[in-house]
């Protein structure tokens, strides 16, 4: 028997390339790894420090912490469990809830993490990166940056006095005890793991021009790889016929008349924005059709029974900028109190593959029924991230409804194909993808 | 010849599953759907889950006004693109932004809407909502204390209405007394019967009935037809003094 095809959709953020920098307190692990952002100039660049995974301290260790004697640079200090646990997440293309450390309380932040999410290169910062075999496997590259140890004290100590409000004599003390013999120990053994040392860390130009150009070369192929993973699945699912799950609206005389309107170039833009919104609210009512429902009886004023419907959820509208934002005055006269997210994406002017660059969700959205909005859907390559991204966020693929001004067949296919319990909603279908143009003309840009 | 609304009943309003047809039918919440009703001219809109939530919200006694009128507002714009959707359009082909060739259909006939004063006033918001600049006539009729009869006391319409489709607005449709008048009007000014859509949110079987055995080429858009009607003619269960709600002319 043949294997049933499976339609899978892994967004470009996915196995995260992961970047570990170790090296001694002071060697410039901080700056080589903000040297890397700073060239390689993309959103989904971020750093991780290992600060943020220092593990909680017991009532004895949090006093020895206070009198400046506990040990924060030994691996012992460290939440390597997280660590990896998050890693993982992140490597996944999921999101990944990170700690948060107060060096004052020597305590996580109850209730407060920072979230990472979609980016496509991680870069591991901390004087243990290199430590733990889980991590190890987990890391693309492995660098270690190896800075006379002389360099080291002075700006270690240059550091703790001028922003850490300590003296020089308990800062020298702090390094002799711990630092120093920790390094010998536990720090420079790591250079084994590393596949490229940095010596003089920050000021070795070369190796940071290496290092960024592999990087470059890394996105480029994953990125190469996403938009294949793309065109094969469109080959793939124009034979598949669309299921139920996606609805084109009737094709009516009004209907007609309305494309009509928005499609001759001839319109004026006054007119185009009455006729779209007057289509976007209709659209949207057709869209509440697809959301969950449960039994409701209401006591009528001639206190009569009737046998109703509620909305079983609240709805979130999540407008996919900058087009989206078309639907927002059809969205406010159907769910005039609905909560709106934002996610921007842009096509990248090169490739045409898409990239997340922002994104602005309720915290509770898992909660709720989504409409999802964007005028056009071109390949569904948009679309396809959109959804994974609300999925990522908790909300079930059967409580988002796409909805879309014109859609063409593959990218309809590929959405019904790769998320089979999505509801779509099209007001029309494209045999051929024309190019994007709704927002342009009803925004006047 | 008379008939009786039990004739023309095809199937009375009861609860049934609904929902999209992807959803198992034990997925399906119950709710009561229009009754059927055996005249082609009586169109009842889709009875979608969405609809029947819309109308379980303005039936509701406990709704507050403000919301009375939102939700009614949103019924409203689905029977006037439902009403829309009967007037006649012509082949016309359009060139696109991006210079593709598209053939499409353009709106034929002038439209003006006419409200039975006063509960038909209420649904002239979702009517421009979809038709901007559309002209809107108006007709009073008041039931004559002394006859309880209907009884034309005002009205003022578009001069060329004759030349025009008329979407004729009353939200219920209990006797179909008043509506029936209302026609008569619009027939002494030169409209043609076929050419006037009735609108209206809840309807009963016998004012129904009424109607399409009265007027056959004159159009019916309803989202519902209910019950019955209770010994006062009001529409059961419906939704109380459509008027009074909207306009908020009941005592607290």
């Amino acid at each position: 028997m043949l294997e049933p095809l499976k339609y899978v959709y892994s967004p470009p953020w996915q196995n995260t390339h992961i970047i570990g920098i170790a090296g001694s307190s002071g060697s410039g692990k901080t700056s080589v790894a903000a040297q890397l952002v700073k060239r390689l100039n993309l959103p989904w660049v971020v750093v991780l420090s290992m600060d943020s995974f220092y593990k909680e301290l017991n009532p004895a260790q949090s006093k020895l912490a206070f009198e400046n004697n506990y040990d924060f640079d030994a691996p012992s200090a460290i939440d390597f469990d997280i660590l990896v646990d998050r890693l993982q997440d992140i490597k996944a293309g999921k999101k990944a809830e990170i700690p948060v450390y107060s060096f004052e309380k020597h305590q996580r932040e109850r209730d407060k993490t920072t979230t990472i999410y979609s980016c496509h290169v991680l870069i591991l910062e901390g004087i243990f990166a290199l430590y733990d075999p889980r991590v190890l496997d987990l890391l693309d590259m492995k660098i270690f940056v190896d800075t006379d140890s002389d360099i080291c004290l002075a700006r270690r100590l240059a550091r703790d006095v001028k922003s850490r409000g300590r003296d020089v004599k308990g800062a020298l003390q702090q390094w002799h005890r711990f630092v120093k013999p920790n390094f010998e120990l536990y720090v420079r053994p790591q250079m084994k793991n590393a596949d490229i040392a940095i010596p003089r860390g920050i000021d070795n130009i070369t190796a940071i021009d290496m290092i960024v150009k592999h990087i470059q070369r890394a996105l480029r192929m994953k990125s190469e790889a996403h938009l294949k993973k793309i065109a094969e699945l469109g080959e793939r699912v124009l034979e598949k016929p669309l299921t139920d799950n996606v609805t084109v609206l009737e094709q009516t005389p009004q209907l007609r008349g309305i494309h009509t309107i928005l499609q001759d170039r001839m319109t004026n833009r006054e007119d185009f924005i009455f006729y779209f919104d007057r289509l976007s609210s209709l659209l949207v009512e057709k869209a509440m059709d697809r959301m969950t429902f449960t039994t409701q009886q209401v006591i009528t004023p001639l206190d009569r029974p009737y046998l109703g419907l509620r909305c079983a959820s609240a709805i979130c509208g999540v407008v996919i900028l900058r087009s989206g934002g078309v639907f927002e005055i059809g969205l406010k006269r159907v769910v005039p109190d609905c909560k709106i997210g934002r996610l921007l994406l842009q096509s990248n002017i090169r490739t045409g593959e898409p990239e997340l660059h922002h994104l602005k969700v309720p915290p509770n959205i898992g909660n709720h029924q989504v409409l999802l909005l964007d005028p056009q859907i071109a390949s569904g390559a948009a679309a396809l991230m959109a959804v994974r991204v609300l999925k990522d966020h908790g909300v079930e693929e059967g409580n988002i409804v796409f909805l879309t001004y014109m859609a063409t067949k593959v990218g309809l296919g590929r959405l019904n194909a790769v998320f089979p319990e999505l509801k779509i909603v099209a007001a029309s279908v494209e045999e051929e993808w024309a190019g994007r143009w709704i927002d342009e003309k009803y925004f006047g840009c | 010849m008379s008939v009786t609304a039990a004739d023309t009943v095809v199937e009375g309003c009861a609860a049934a599953p609904i929902g999209p047809s992807y959803r198992e039918k034990d997925e399906k919440p119950q709710a009561t759907v229009s009754g059927k009703i055996k005249f082609d001219t009586v169109h009842v809109l889709p009875q979608t889950p969405q609809l029947i939530a819309l109308l379980t919200i303005i039936r509701d006694k406990n709704t507050q006004r403000g919301d009375f009128i939102f939700y009614s507002n949103r019924i409203i714009r689905l029977l006037v693109e439902e009403g829309l959707n009967h007037l006649p359009v012509k082949e016309h082909e359009v060139t696109t932004p991006l210079g593709r060739t598209y053939a499409g259909v353009r709106f034929e006939g002038k439209i003006c809407g006419v409200s039975i004063m006063r509960a038909g006033e209420s649904m002239e918001q979702g009517l421009r909502d979809c038709c901007r600049s559309v002209r809107i006539g108006k007709i009073l009729i008041q039931r004559d204390e002394d006859t309880s009869q209907p009884k034309l006391f005002y009205h003022k319409l578009p001069n060329d209405i004759a030349e025009r489709w008329v979407l004729l607005l009353d939200p219920m449709n209990a006797t179909g007394g008043s509506a029936s008048m209302a026609v008569e009007v619009l027939k002494s000014k030169g409209v043609a019967e076929e050419r006037i859509l009735f609108l209206n949110l809840i309807a009963s079987p016998e004012g129904l009935e009424h109607f399409a055995s009265k007027f056959p080429k004159l159009r019916v858009i309803t989202a519902f037809i209910d019950e019955g009607l209770d010994d006062k003619n009001y529409i059961v269960p419906g939704l109380g003094d459509f008027g009074d709600r909207h306009f908020g002319t009941l005592n607290d």
